[in-house]
């Protein structure tokens, strides 16, 4: 009895010492105990699933459990609330796509912003994308812009960050398109190759409907290896949308820490499992971005994304 | 078709996939036992556990436990004339006096075979039907969504309750209902009160969980007390049992009554929002029309548990014709059903054929030897359901609150959500007193979300130029069915026989 009680003083203790964020004798122990890795969106979704394995491939790396937990909801908005008000002790962290930790912040009433985050590493991509069905009479951006002058085009969207985008190029361009709102690919694939729209806003699903749709242009920064053909919307315009699934912990969070877990993820990163996961199952490439070049890139992100949100306002 | 079939039962038949089938319509069947839970809520507390099985195999489990729990309701009916669900209720009038007169198994048996062959013969029309559906569902947009859904909330209402603006009342409350949340074309929050945990809306498994089964134990638990106070009323004990065999001839000799209670049950099936326990009323009401000796209803005629079962059966299959081909679900089991689905990655729509052929098939054929299953289970198990209707409530239903937190906590690791179950419960309670059909917005809630998107998504579409409705027949002739159901509801008739509260 005495025993349990010195150890449970002990325990909490060094929990004080944690959350105060004073300096632990040894950094080098982290982690001593099994880490929570958060993941706010649905369990069985691409991200989720990406999780799950990436998990079991750090787990090898730190040699503690990492367990995933899923805190679905608002479009990651929850998870990302749950995380930036949990202990800067590398014990909580969050696997969230780069959109759920800027455009929330900015356009809804939230209680974090993205400084509540430190950003530990890049993991992957998404394959963001203009896509028209494959047989409609323009094959480029620009051709649709041209076609647009003398037709009312209606364009599927499955966000309001998504539609803000394409509704920055059409006042950029003088155009006018109506957002029809889906909800994710799976409504969005039915509504463009059933003709209701004239083109869409993809996430990605586009690349398993390679024969029947096209891609006019990629909205990440930089082309897609699917479609090297198709201009990037930063290439015209300057803008990207936010592209990044990534790892953060909240902001404050030890140097030793976030150093050790980046170490960790680029060597779980080249897990066999997770990389054929990646390549076979989900098609989504592994992007492996380190600390201070994901900082570099969200900030970016950001700046394009105030720029987008002034024009459309 | 046959070859795609052959091929989903190569990977359908594993002895994993037939473990869980038989787990699922054992947990199915119990849970079906216990008045007052079916199986809507015996699939929303085992999703969560379906979660780390390979999607064949959770699908083929769900698809056990629906089944299972259909069927188990007619069990307490049979045996204490007081059915374990709302669409066993019309097994109870012709299957308690058959145990009363000795019969209890042979009504049980009747009640088995029925429903595991309206089962079957309503998967096959699912497998026969699915393919063409998928093909004319990219005519289906946004405003074809919104004008079927708009048929079906007018069909509900005359039906759902004793009268029909109450049913509208309930269902437009589950559509209000269904407004919280983000909107879904400009994302501004709507009645979250700032509750980030509302941006999504309310959760579907704590809304169908606390107003259906909760409320339903809460029910009880209030009953029992009363009871407790008045002292009690012993069950009366059945007479020892005098004729147990049923054969198959003397089975299938009912093959007219089999047949039609089949369709009624798929017809209802296809049809969103309608549900179960119509299909098993309008069945039973059908079957006597026909019958040369309608009085011997009521009275120990198997024809009425023939008629209830296979119909209230035949909904399960039938009703994912338009789940797995438009995205609609039929029901609040298929809304669940849905949800697993896009748990495991799958998307339902006119896609998924394509998409998700191989996982579509295994399931066709995992329906079919469940089917197999349920008949072997079901059978060995009639002296087992005989002992669970036995045991004392007082020890059930602390365990079914705790199955209703769990599985409400799980998915999403909430007790917001637990929360949302326990109001829901309450206003559950509250809506069955006062005669409001909890079902009704229960679909109000499923289909509002559905109904609120595909109206805006056609008014942006075809910027608000109704002359489109003239452009689409499908649409148009939704329109006019639900022109004309709302004109005979205005209609002073002989009402018909209100069917309360479904599934």
């Amino acid at each position: 009895m005495k025993f349990s009680m010195k150890s449970v003083a002990a325990a909490v203790t060094m929990a004080a010492a944690a959350v105060s964020g004073a300096a632990l004798p040894a950094q080098a122990e982290y982690p001593e105990k099994p880490v929570t890795m958060v993941v706010p969106y649905r369990a069985g979704g691409s991200t989720e699933t990406m999780a799950r394995v990436l998990a079991k491939a750090l787990t090898d790396q730190v040699g503690q459990n990492v367990i995933v937990k899923t805190m679905p909801g608002a479009g990651g908005a929850v998870g990302a609330t749950a995380v930036s008000k949990a202990a800067a002790d590398g014990y909580t962290i969050l696997f969230i796509a780069s959109s759920s930790v800027l455009w929330p912040p900015m356009t809804q009433n939230v209680d974090y912003t993205s400084s509540s985050f430190d950003f530990v590493a890049q993991i992957s991509e998404y394959q963001q994308a203009l896509v028209a069905k494959a047989d409609a009479p323009y094959d480029t951006l620009e051709e649709l812009i041209e076609y647009s002058k003398t037709n009312a085009l209606n364009f599927a969207d499955q966000s309001a960050m998504s539609r803000t985008y394409t509704n920055f190029i059409a006042a950029k361009e003088g155009v006018a398109w109506t957002g029809i709102p889906t909800k994710g690919g799976g409504e969005m694939v039915p509504f463009l190759l059933g003709g209701k729209v004239d083109f869409a806003y993809s996430g990605g699903i586009h690349n398993r409907y390679g024969d029947d749709m096209k891609v006019l242009v990629s909205m990440n920064s930089s082309r897609l290896a699917s479609a090297p053909d198709a201009p990037a919307v930063s290439e015209g315009y300057g803008v990207a949308m936010p592209s990044q699934s990534m790892v953060v912990v909240p902001a404050g969070t030890p140097e030793e820490v976030i150093g050790k877990l980046e170490a960790a993820l680029s060597l779980a990163v080249q897990d066999a499992e997770f990389t054929d996961l990646m390549e076979n199952k989900l098609s989504f490439p592994v992007v492996f971005r380190p600390s201070a070049e994901i900082t570099a890139a969200m900030g970016e992100t950001e700046a394009a994304l105030k720029t987008v949100l002034e024009a459309t306002k | 078709m046959i070859d795609q079939l052959i091929a989903g039962f190569a990977e359908a038949l594993t002895f994993y996939n037939v473990l869980f089938i038989t787990l699922g319509l054992v947990l199915g069947i119990v849970i079906g036992v216990i008045p007052g839970l079916g199986s809507v809520t015996a699939m929303a507390v085992l999703i969560p556990v379906t979660y780390y099985m390979s999607p064949v195999t959770a699908i083929a489990f769900l698809v056990g436990v629906n089944k299972g729990g259909t069927s188990g309701g007619a069990i307490p009916a049979v045996l204490l004339n007081s059915p374990g669900t709302a669409e066993s209720a019309a097994s109870a009038l012709d299957g308690y006096p058959m145990a009363k007169r000795g019969e209890p198994e042979r009504a049980m048996k009747f009640a088995l075979y029925s429903s595991v062959t309206g089962d079957t013969i309503s998967d096959m029309l699912l497998i026969v039907l699915v393919v063409p559906f998928a093909t004319i569902a990219l005519q289906f947009g946004p405003l074809e969504f919104a004008s079927v859904l708009l048929f079906a909330f007018t069909l509900l209402a005359g039906i759902s309750s004793a009268s029909p603006v109450k049913g509208l009342i309930a269902i437009f409350f589950g559509v209000f209902l269904a407004t919280i949340g983000l909107d879904p074309v400009d994302s501004t929050p709507r009645l979250t009160f700032d509750q980030i945990h509302l941006y999504d809306g309310l959760s579907l498994i704590a809304v169908a969980i606390g107003s259906l089964a909760l409320s339903s134990v809460a029910a009880q638990l209030l009953d029992m007390a009363a009871k407790r106070r008045g002292g009690g009323v012993p069950h009366e004990a059945l007479p020892p049992s005098t004729n147990r065999h049923l054969g198959a001839v003397e089975f299938f000799s009912h093959w007219k009554t089999i047949i039609r209670s089949s369709l009624f049950g798929s017809g209802v099936g296809m049809l969103p929002g309608l549900g179960v326990t119509l299909a098993a009323f309008l069945s039973y009401g059908a079957a006597r029309k026909a019958s040369k000796d309608p009085d011997s209803f009521g009275k120990g005629n198997p024809e009425g548990i023939i008629a209830t079962e296979a119909a209230n059966s035949a909904v399960v299959g039938a009703n994912l014709v338009p789940a797995l081909a438009l995205g609609i679900p039929g029901n609040v089991a298929a809304a669940l059903l849905i949800s697993a689905f896009i748990i495991h990655g799958i998307v339902p729509g006119p896609f998924m054929m394509t998409m998700h052929g191989d996982v579509v098939y295994a399931l066709f054929a995992s329906m079919l030897m469940a089917n197999f299953l349920h008949l072997i289970v079901g059978r060995l198990g009639i002296p087992v359901w005989a002992l669970v209707t036995k045991v004392d409530q007082a020890y059930v239903l602390p365990i079914v609150v705790m199955l209703c937190v769990t599985g409400v906590y799980l998915p999403s690791q909430s007790l917001f959500d637990v929360g949302v179950m326990l109001i829901f419960a309450v206003l559950g309670l509250v809506m069955s007193r006062t005669g409001f059909s909890v079902v009704g917005m229960v679909i109000g809630f499923i289909l509002g979300g559905l109904f609120e998107t595909s109206l805006r998504q056609s008014l942006l579409l075809y910027k608000s130029d109704y002359s489109v409705l003239l452009e689409s027949p499908i649409a148009l002739a939704f329109l006019l069915l639900a022109a004309l159901v709302i004109l005979r509801g205005m209609w002073p008739a002989k009402r018909q026989e209100p069917v309360h509260d479904a599934q």
